[in-house]
């Protein structure tokens, strides 16, 4: 009798549990068939944006503005505006880094630069809504439904060990990214929102190359 | 001697069943010892032995890390992603039966992995050298600190900050390069980077396995199964996935399946062309026992090198076998003169009168191939055992037992037979101007082209080199850098301190010479623990005059940039951590193992570091200059080896000709006893080599080591051609010379020139140079002698 009722309850405590991530994974199989059906039409974005960064290293919160664009299939433009004019371009897989205040330019290859390999894939990965690839790559929870609000959680353990988790943001068209937080293992975080975003805007090869100084 | 020759005629005229009985008897002696005798197929019997340079150089070569192991290219087509390639070599790898391909591995394993990037800045006190230690000076300037920070503050700002946050606490001042800079002398593969651990090729189309075996490089059968192996894995490569294995087996199986198949196209022509010789001069079944002469003496000679070297070398059988061609002459002579010759005198005296010329001519060649005992090359030793023990026998046979076999002929009598006797010259007088005109023209021409001759001794010019493989080994260089074919230094010593204490030197040698960025070498990495310590002092030294400055300089430009007062106080507390010193063990713990296995050589000798750099000849000579002085460190180049192994067979060559030529010449004073006859006798050999060289220098051939044999082969036949010619005009008897010597060459000139069809170098080198030699020295024995001395009648 006893046995029974553990089992019953057992029953209940599983069925709890698991409805919500059933509905949660019901609810994210067509957004995300949606998501990427909106994204499609993009050809160009471009967009000004604010970075704060709370990070132990520094004594207070750093603020930063900068602008990214992208253009399909692989061209990235990533550029810090203040305090440091720094950023990189990527044209496949070469790119070019500079950083005003320290006076370098420097030229990389993604296939012989690790660290800059994997941040072109991710910035590629979100500005052309590659959700296959992030799906690989992240366990996915919807936060929010309007707007869109995700929640990823890293599936390689490399990853993991320095990421706990990103919160991305959708427009309200649900076409592209607005905001990005992510959250480090030790409790750092870096908030990204993308203030002005331009789609399919015209953009000249000139952006992709290192600005002059 | 020749009356011992004419009495035993005399004694077995009626015992011949005794003689037959004695032949067999040998064979079969024979026959059961050559199927236990230990055939040796490597390349080596034909390099310098001993103390010789080149010897030395040889063994320390075959240690290269790529000469001792399989290469496996894979490549794809642009359509391939790399991942798909490295899923695909990977596969390819796996399914390599692991008892051929030894630890095989498509890459480093994933380095990123081990604790190699967390720790190695730890050792950075062991690793900097004095001019590291400048350079770390330099960082430390205000304006260098300022810039390193600022450099830092920006690439926290950018999105690779997270990952590298950490490291920037560690190592604000980018001192770790200098650590970092170390691990690119260990990549021995210059076109090379690592994806997910593999080796992949800049342009990710290409990707690379590294296997060992113990399969000798020679061993043909081996090597089948290990490519069959091959082929069978590759099969199951994706479409626009291709693998080519590099290594010396696929060489070696080529060579042995192309000179089975020349072979078989060499000896049906020949063996048609010997036929059709047959039917035209012999026409006898007597005449066959001619024919076995060659046959017998080989097998006495291959006893009786196996009993004074134990094994016999491959190469020596097939040279030999070549030059005991030379034998079937003797059997011819005593056969044409048996048959043809007039015996108005008896058949006693003709034995006597064929046995001078055939006994000199006999042991000419046996003092021009006792020269080559002095050879630097065991295999050019054996050779001529091999060769003298075949004339001995080929002699004995020709002279003691072919009389009793070859029964007497009929046919001088003949009217062809006595118009054969008549010398054309005596139905055409002028006729002899004509051809000494013809001659000195050949001969003049020959000398201006001999001197365009030169010696390759290219080990690989000896093989058949399949346009297949080259092109593989061409496609290995284009993608992955020239990494088979470098200059080499090895740093020994009896133990590892002492080694590495040699390996240090040449390292410093090398950075003098700038060219530190070109080399593969371990002492970056691991130097001795002597450098170690002394670098451990200059460490100290340099950061108690600097410390306390920097650490305010770090401070006020940490602020000046946002950086919180403990941002970097990871770099102060690894500074003051007491430094570890760097063994194999920790190197092989980051993921170097193979690095080490591949550059440090352990034997019972002792331990043995290796260097790689460019083989380039301005810096092979100065490093040599440097290190001649010094014990226990040796440079081999690939280039250099092959110069001097040249030198060491031209060399031997000349050495060889002129001590032969010596003896040679001796013994035709103690036979002829006057100049003019002298010099006659040696027209054909001195025409057949000048033709032999002058037609190689021609047609643009270089001199190898199959051309000295056969023109080793050459002398000894057109030495005979002379003697017997000039016999043949001292002496009243006939002894049907001519006769003998146009078979004699052209049977030669059928067996061997065949050789020209082969598609094997060496084979087809021999041919051609013995087309060229018994080609020349055939007409001038039968047509230039004479014309300068006819036969008195």
């Amino acid at each position: 009798m006893l046995n029974r009722l553990r089992i019953k309850y057992l029953l209940l405590v599983f069925l709890f549990c698991a409805a919500p991530a059933y509905a949660e994974e019901m609810e994210l199989a067509p957004l995300l068939v949606e998501l990427k059906l909106s994204s499609t039409q993009i050809e160009t974005l471009s967009s000004p944006f604010v970075q704060e960064k709370y990070l132990d290293i520094f004594a207070e919160k750093l603020l930063s503005q900068g602008r990214f664009a992208y253009r399909k299939p692989d061209l990235l433009r990533w550029e810090l505006l203040t305090p440091v004019a720094s950023g990189f371009v990527l044209r496949g897989d070469q790119g070019e880094r500079w950083n005003r205040l320290s006076q370098r330019q420097e030229s990389f290859s993604v296939k012989k630069d690790p660290v800059m390999g994997m941040i072109a894939q991710q910035l590629l990965a979100w500005a052309r809504v590659d959700l296959d690839w992030l799906q690989s790559r992240y366990r996915m929870e919807l936060q929010k439904l309007t707007p869109v609000v995700l929640h990823l959680y890293p599936r390689d353990k490399g990853e993991a060990e320095f990421i706990d988790h990103l919160q991305i943001q959708f427009s309200a068209d649900r076409s592209h990214v607005v905001a990005v937080q992510m959250v480090e293992q030790g409790g750092d975080s870096t908030s990204i929102s993308f203030t002005a975003v331009e789609i399919n805007s015209e953009l000249s090869d000139s952006v992709f190359q290192v600005p002059d100084q | 001697m020749i009356a011992l020759i004419v009495a035993s005629y005399r004694s077995f005229q009626s015992r011949r069943g005794w003689l037959v009985l004695l032949l067999l008897v040998l064979l079969a002696g024979a026959v059961v010892n050559i199927s236990q005798l230990q055939i040796e197929d490597s390349i080596t019997a034909m390099l310098p032995d001993g103390e010789s340079h080149v010897a030395h150089d040889f063994t320390l070569l075959q240690k290269a890390p790529f000469a001792r192991q399989l290469v496996i290219n894979v490549t794809a087509t642009d359509e391939v992603s790399s991942d798909d390639l490295l899923a695909a070599t990977e596969a390819l790898r796996q399914s390599l039966p692991a008892d051929l391909f030894l630890n095989s591995v498509s890459g480093s394993g994933d380095v990123a992995a081990t604790p190699l990037f967390k720790q190695l800045g730890d050792y950075l006190p062991v690793l900097v050298d004095e001019t590291d230690l400048q350079t770390i000076a330099m960082k430390l300037l205000p304006e260098e600190i300022d810039r390193s920070l600022a450099a830092d503050l920006a690439q926290l700002l950018q999105p690779q900050g997270m990952v590298l946050k950490e490291k920037i606490r560690r190592d604000p001042l980018q001192l770790e390069n200098l650590a970092l800079q170390k691990l690119a002398n260990l990549n021995p593969i210059p076109e090379m980077t690592l994806k997910n651990g593999h080796f992949i090729s800049l342009d990710g189309h290409s990707s690379l396995i590294l296997a060992n075996t113990t399969i000798p490089m020679t061993d043909a059968t081996g090597g089948r199964a290990l490519l069959d192996a091959f082929a069978a894995a590759s099969r199951q490569l994706p479409v626009g996935i291709d693998a080519q294995l590099i290594s010396g087996h696929p060489y070696t199986l080529a060579n042995a399946e192309t000179i089975q198949a020349d072979m078989k196209l060499v000896l049906l022509v020949s063996g048609i062309g010997i036929l059709l010789l047959f039917f035209i001069f012999l026409r006898s079944l007597r005449a066959l026992f001619v024919y076995l002469l060659p046959l017998f003496s080989m097998a006495a000679a291959l006893v009786v090198v196996g009993a004074c070297f134990g094994t016999v070398s491959g190469i020596t059988v097939g040279f030999g076998a070549v030059i005991l061609g030379i034998t079937i002459d003797y059997g011819l002579h005593v056969y044409f003169s048996w048959r043809y010759g007039s015996d108005n005198l008896g058949r006693e005296q003709l034995l006597r009168a064929v046995s001078r010329p055939v006994l000199f001519g006999g042991l000419t060649s046996l003092s021009a191939f006792a020269v080559l005992l002095t050879s630097a090359l065991p295999g050019q030793r054996q050779l001529a055992v091999f060769a003298g023990t075949g004339i001995v026998t080929a002699l004995l046979l020709a002279l003691f037992f072919l009389p009793h076999f070859i029964g007497t002929g009929k046919e001088w009598k003949s009217s062809s037979a006595l118009q054969l006797r008549r010398h054309i010259y005596d139905r055409k007088p002028l006729l002899r101007y004509g051809v000494l005109f013809l001659w000195l023209v050949i001969a003049g021409f020959a000398a201006i082209q001999a001197q365009k001759l030169t010696i390759n001794a290219e080990l690989r010019q000896l093989s058949y080199l399949p346009p297949k493989l080259q092109q593989a080994e061409q496609q290995l260089r284009e993608t992955w850098g020239d990494i088979r074919s470098r200059a080499l230094i090895f740093a020994s010593g009896k133990d590892l301190e002492s080694a590495l204490q040699r390996n240090d030197l040449v390292w410093k040698q090398l950075e003098k010479q700038g060219v530190a960025n070109q080399v593969v070498s371990l002492a970056p990495l691991l130097p001795s623990l002597q450098t170690q310590h002394e670098r451990l002092q200059s460490w100290e030294n340099f950061w108690q005059q600097r410390q306390a400055t920097t650490r305010d300089l770090l401070q006020m430009t940490g602020q000046k940039y946002g950086f919180s007062a403990n941002a970097f106080a990871p770099f102060w507390e690894r500074l003051g951590r007491p430094v570890p010193l760097i063994d194999t063990d920790l190197v092989a713990s980051w993921g170097l193992g193979r690095a080490i296995s591949s550059l440090l050589l352990v034997d019972d000798q002792g331990y043995q570091l290796l260097t790689m750099f460019p083989d380039q000849p301005e810096l092979i000579n100065a490093l040599d200059s440097e290190f001649s002085q010094l014990a226990g460190i040796n440079l081999v180049s690939q280039r250099r080896f092959s110069q001097q192994l040249s030198q060491e067979i031209g060399a031997d060559f000349s050495r060889f000709v002129s001590l032969a030529g010596v003896a040679v010449v001796i013994l035709l004073l103690l036979l002829f006893r006057r100049l003019p006859e002298l010099l006659l006798a040696l027209l054909p050999v001195l025409t057949g080599l000048l033709v032999m060289f002058g037609g190689m220098g021609w047609l643009g051939l270089e001199m190898n080591l199959f051309n000295v044999v056969a023109a080793i082969l050459i002398i000894g036949l057109g030495v005979d051609y002379g003697i017997f010619m000039v016999c043949h005009g001292q002496q009243e008897e006939n002894l049907a010379s001519s006769r003998a010597i146009l078979v004699s060459g052209l049977t030669t000139l059928v067996g061997f020139g065949a050789l020209l069809l082969a598609r094997h170098p060496a084979l087809h080198s021999i041919g051609l140079t013995v087309l060229l030699g018994i080609g020349a020295a055939v007409p001038t024995a039968l047509l230039v002698i004479p014309a300068f001395r006819p036969k008195r009648l």
